[in-house]
């Protein structure tokens, strides 16, 4: 199942996300992260999106995935954060 | 004595070669080879540039630019697409243990921003910086920034509105919805200026650059000495405009 989404960070940037995900599983299968925020290494963005491949698609994991590699490899995002993160792609699901 | 920053006025160049020379730049003071850096350019065609984390197809209309000869090029930098027209664009770089730079990132800005706001200042105009990386006049925003940070140094670029054109800007540009397009350009009309707006008459590139000259050497204390570009950094330059800024690889990356 491939989904989007557009998610207006409060005080924030925009995020975008495509997702595509397997429906009976509930994990995601692939995740491309954009839009106008800043991350620092920038390179950090591809870490993030490879690291939640398999993820299951449910608040409480994703948010604890995506806080524990923020935190293993020292990335500073600005205008977008783990609950963004979370956000928008929780939102990509009907 | 001052401690002595270089200058370098680029002038108009596409806008592979501008992306490639910033990143030149950073490189080349990573290595301890060039002082700390700051340089003011234009574009030479008008280009849209976009942030390192912006997909190209999603926010640019690429037919429009090509039918109207507008370059789009992939910034090493976060942030968002920004069509450069009239405007000057300055970049700074600085080794991140530079006593001047703040260790945090969003200080830093907000330093950087402080000598463009000092620039403004020279010209009559009051600003402020609006974080995360704006400055406003009147509440409307006039420069935006971005910024890297790489080898242990701080590069960052941003652009001074000397006049600005949001129907032409509209027409490069992907909108989400293009019903609400005229709205859209309605509400950044009201949300952006310029100094042409401010000042109420044109205003010359080499006046701006030499106010912003004044601007960064208050800011953070310096004299700024107009030098040149090295040898090596014009090599490394054309190196990463052949290898990733004029590739579809690199601009269509995301």
């Amino acid at each position: 199942m491939q989904s989007h989404s557009i998610y207006k960070v409060p005080q924030g940037k925009l995020l975008k996300i495509s997702l595509e995900y397997d429906e009976k599983k509930n994990v995601i299968t692939d995740i491309c992260i954009t839009g106008d925020f800043f991350a620092y290494p920038e390179e950090a963005i591809e870490l993030l999106e490879t690291k939640l491949k398999n993820i299951t698609l449910g608040r409480k994991q994703l948010l604890e995935k995506i806080s524990s590699i923020i935190a293993e490899y020292h990335i500073q995002f600005i205008g977008v954060n783990a609950e963004s993160f979370t956000e928008g792609i929780l939102m990509c699901k009907p | 004595m001052t401690e002595q920053w270089r200058l370098l006025q680029t002038g108009f160049k596409n806008a592979y070669s501008n992306m490639a020379i910033d990143k030149a730049i950073l490189v080349a003071n990573s290595e301890g080879k060039v002082p700390p850096t700051v340089r003011f350019y234009g574009w030479d065609p008008a280009a849209i540039s976009i942030g390192y984390f912006q997909s190209l197809v999603e926010e640019v209309d690429i037919q429009a630019c090509e039918r109207f000869g507008i370059d789009y090029v992939r910034r090493i930098t976060g942030g968002g697409a920004v069509f450069h027209e009239k405007e000057l664009t300055y970049s700074v770089v600085v080794p991140e243990s530079h006593p001047e730079m703040p260790r945090n990132i969003m200080q830093s800005y907000a330093r950087i921003c402080g000598a463009v706001m000092r620039g403004l200042h020279q010209l009559g105009i009051e600003s402020e910086y609006a974080p995360i990386n704006d400055i406003v006049t009147a509440g409307r925003k006039i420069s935006g920034n971005a910024q890297t940070r790489k080898l242990q140094t701080v590069l960052q670029h941003g652009t001074v509105l000397m006049d600005v054109d949001v129907n032409t800007m509209f027409s490069l540009l992907k909108v989400p919805n293009e019903k609400m397009k005229d709205k859209l350009i309605a509400d950044v009309e009201q949300r952006v200026t310029s100094m042409r707006h401010i000042l109420g008459k044109e205003i010359r590139f080499n006046e701006v650059a030499r106010a912003m000259k004044i601007g960064f050497e208050e800011e953070f204390h310096v004299e700024l000495n107009e030098g040149k570009l090295r040898k090596e950094e014009l090599n490394l330059a054309k190196q990463f405009e052949k290898e990733s800024f004029s590739t579809r690889q690199w601009n269509f990356r995301r």
